[in-house]
C-alpha cells in the first residue's frame, strides 16, 4: 500500500476533505468498533485540533505533511491531561501530568491524537488479553487474539481507524501484533526515540515505534520522533532517513537462523512459506547464509529474566502513595501490599514476583548475572553475524495467532511464543515486521543504528515477493 | 540482621508465590553455560559518560502539571491531600 499520510495530506490541501470531517469519521469508527481496541477517546482535543487545521487551510496557509493526520497512542504513554491507564486497575483514573517526548514531537508536527489504545497491562503479555478493558480481537479473525502487547494499536491501524499508531516494543510488542494483523510495525534501534513519558517496563529494551500500513508512513513517523533527548540519557542522535535513501536496495547478503526454522515448535506452513521466500531471494541474486544462533529457550529465558528483574524494580513505585487506586489498610506496609495485590493483574504479579526472585540474594549470581552475561554473548553473536550479512530475515512468530482465552491458561506457552522477537530486543537492533512472506509476516533486522537499511530492504522485499 | 525476606514481602504482594512457569524459564538460565561470565564486559554501551551528563537544572512545573499531580492524589479531605496511615499502633 502507498503512503496514507501523503494521500490524506493531498486531500486536505486540495480541500477534497476537511480535517474535522476526517477526524469525526475516525472517531465514529473507533467509538462503534467491537474489537476492544479503545481505552479512551480523545474526541474533544482531536476536534479542537482539527478545527485549527481547517482554519489554516481556509486561510491559504501551508500545512506540514503530518498536520491533521489522525493517530493512535498505546495507553502506556503520557499525553498531558488525558488518561494513561496502562490497561490496569491501579491506574484506571490516572491522568498524565505531562507529555511524552515522542508524542510531543508528533503534536508539534501537527498530527492529531484520537485514542489511547488497549494493550496488555504495563506491556505484560503477548496477546492483549491481560487488560481491564477486555481482550483485543484480531482484525482479520475476531475469534483470535490481536497479539500484544500493542494489540489495540495494531488493530486500529489494520482497520484504518487510525492512520498510524504509536506502540511500545520491549520483547516484540510492536512486531508480533503487526504480524498478527498484517501491517507494518517497527522497533527502531534502542535509543533512537526517547523513552521519556513511556511507562517503563524493562528499561534496557523498551523502544518506542510506529505501526502503519506502508513503509513510507513508517519512515515519515520515525523521522519525526527520532533524536537525542536530554530527558532520556540513553537516547542517541540519528540522521533523518530520506525517501531516496530507501528507494533502491544495496543489500547483497542476507542470513537466517537455522535453528528458528529447524525447530519442532514452528508451524509447518510458516516454515514452508519462509523457505519459499528465501528461494525467491536467491533467485533475485541475493546470497543467503544459514546462521547458527542461540536456542530459543535460552533467548526467551534470558529475555524474561532481565525483563522481570527490571519490571519488578520499575513497578515498585506503584504503591498508591502519590497516585493510583490506593486501598487503605491498618498501616503503611499493609496499604502498599493490599493496594498492589488488589490492583495488579495475575500476569503482572507473576512478573514482579519473578523479578524479585532473581534479584534476591542467593539467586542473583545464579540467574540474573548469568542472564546479563548471556545477553552480552547474544549481542556479540549479532555483531559477528553482521560482519558476514547485511540483513537477517526471520519469521515473526513460530505459530499463527491463538484463540482468545488460550494464552492466559498457559503462561509458559505464551512466553515461548516470543522466541523469534526477543533476541533482537536483547541485541537492541532495528527490526521491522512486514506483512509478507508468512501468514504472520517477516522480520527484517539490520545492525545497530542501521535502521535505514531495514526500510530499504523492506521496499525491495515489497516488490520482490 | 539475618531476616529472610520472602517474595511476597519483597514484592509487596500478599500471598505471592513463585510461579512454576517462570521457574521453568529460570531453570534454563541456571543450566546454561555462558562462555563469558563477565557481565561488566557489556557490548551495548548505554551508560552515559560523566562528561556527557545533562545540566542539573530545576525546571518549574507548569500550573497544569501541578494541578494534574494534585488531581491524581488518591485521597483528599477538607482541601488537604491525605497520605496513608504511617504510624503503626
Amino acid at each position: 500500500m502507498d503512503s496514507q499520510i501523503k494521500k490524506i495530506h493531498q486531500q486536505l490541501v486540495s480541500k477534497q476533505i476537511t480535517c474535522t470531517a476526517l477526524v469525526q469519521e475516525k472517531l465514529d469508527l473507533l467509538k462503534q468498533n467491537t474489537y476492544n481496541s479503545v481505552n479512551s477517546l480523545l474526541d474533544t482535543l482531536a476536534l479542537e485540533l482539527a478545527a485549527k487545521v481547517d482554519a489554516k487551510i481556509a486561510k491559504g496557509e501551508t500545512i506540514g505533511l503530518l498536520e491533521g493526520i489522525p493517530f493512535g497512542i498505546k495507553d502506556v504513554y503520557m499525553l498531558q491531561g488525558t488518561y494513561a491507564t496502562a490497561s490496569s486497575e491501579l491506574l484506571k483514573k490516572y491522568k498524565s501530568p505531562y507529555t511524552a517526548t515522542a508524542i510531543q514531537k508528533l503534536l508539534d508536527a501537527g498530527a492529531i491524537p484520537l485514542v489511547k489504545e488497549n494493550c496488555d497491562s504495563f506491556g505484560h503479555g503477548s496477546s492483549s488479553e491481560n487488560t481491564i478493558f477486555g481482550a483485543v480481537k484480531n482484525a482479520i479473525d475476531p475469534t483470535l487474539v490481536a497479539g500484544g502487547s500493542s494489540g489495540g494499536s495494531a488493530v486500529n491501524v489494520a482497520k484504518e481507524y487510525t492512520v498510524f499508531s504509536i506502540g511500545g516494543d520491549t520483547g516484540g510488542s510492536i512486531r508480533q501484533p503487526a504480524g498478527y494483523n498484517h501491517i507494518y510495525g517497527f522497533k527502531p534501534t534502542y535509543g533512537r526515540i526517547s523513552r521519556f513519558g513511556l511507562m517503563a517496563y524493562a528499561s534496557s529494551t523498551d523502544c518506542v515505534g510506529p505501526l502503519a500500513k506502508s513503509i513510507e508512513d513508517i519512515r515519515i513517523v520515525l523521522n519525526v520522533m527520532s533524536g537525542k533527548d536530554p530527558k532520556d540519557q540513553t537516547s542517541v542522535a540519528s540522521t533523518e532517513i530520506s525517501e531516496d535513501a530507501i528507494a533502491t536496495s544495496a543489500v547483497k547478503t542476507i542470513g537466517y537462523f537455522k535453528n528458528f526454522i529447524e525447530s519442532d515448535a514452528i508451524d509447518n506452513q510458516i516454515k514452508a512459506d519462509f523457505l519459499t521466500t528465501i528461494e525467491k531471494l536467491k533467485a533475485k541474486g541475493i546470497a543467503v547464509a544459514a546462521l547458527d544462533f542461540f536456542k530459543s529457550d535460552i533467548l526467551v529465558s534470558t529475555y524474561y529474566t532481565l525483563a522481570m528483574a527490571e519490571t519488578a524494580s520499575n513497578l515498585s513505585r506503584l504503591d498508591g502513595t502519590n497516585y493510583g487506586n490506593r486501598i487503605e489498610a491498618e498501616n503503611l506496609i499493609e496499604t502498599y501490599a493490599v493496594t498492589r495485590s488488589e490492583n495488579f493483574s495475575e500476569e503482572t504479579k507473576r512478573r514482579i514476583v519473578g523479578g524479585n526472585q532473581v534479584l534476591s540474594q542467593g539467586f542473583s549470581d545464579e540467574i540474573y548475572l548469568k542472564g546479563l552475561a548471556l545477553r552480552d554473548q547474544i549481542s556479540e553473536n549479532f555483531s559477528k553475524d553482521f560482519e558476514e550479512v547485511d540483513i537477517i530475515l526471520s519469521p515473526v512468530t513460530p505459530s499463527t495467532p491463538p484463540k482468545i482465552g488460550d494464552s492466559l491458561k498457559d503462561p509458559l506457552a505464551m512466553y515461548l511464543s516470543d522466541a523469534y522477537t526477543v533476541g533482537f530486543s536483547l541485541g537492541q537492533l532495528p527490526t521491522l515486521t512486514v506483512p509478507q512472506g508468512t501468514s504472520t509476516g517477516l522480520q527484517i533486522t539490520a545492525a545497530k543504528n542501521n535502521d535505514e537499511l531495514v526500510l530499504q530492504f523492506a521496499n525491495f522485499l515489497k516488490d520482490t515477493i | 540482621m539475618n531476616k529472610t525476606m520472602t517474595v511476597d514481602i519483597l514484592s509487596s504482594i500478599k500471598g505471592a508465590q513463585p510461579s512454576e512457569s517462570v521457574n521453568q524459564l529460570f531453570d534454563v538460565i541456571k543450566n546454561a553455560i555462558p562462555t563469558n561470565n563477565n557481565a561488566a564486559n557489556n557490548v551495548n554501551h548505554n551508560c552515559v559518560s560523566v562528561n556527557d551528563l545533562r545540566e542539573d537544572v530545576v525546571i518549574e512545573s507548569s500550573v497544569m502539571e501541578k494541578q494534574l499531580i494534585i488531581e491524581n492524589f488518591p485521597n483528599k479531605k477538607n482541601g488537604f491531600l491525605v497520605v496513608a496511615k504511617v504510624i503503626e499502633g
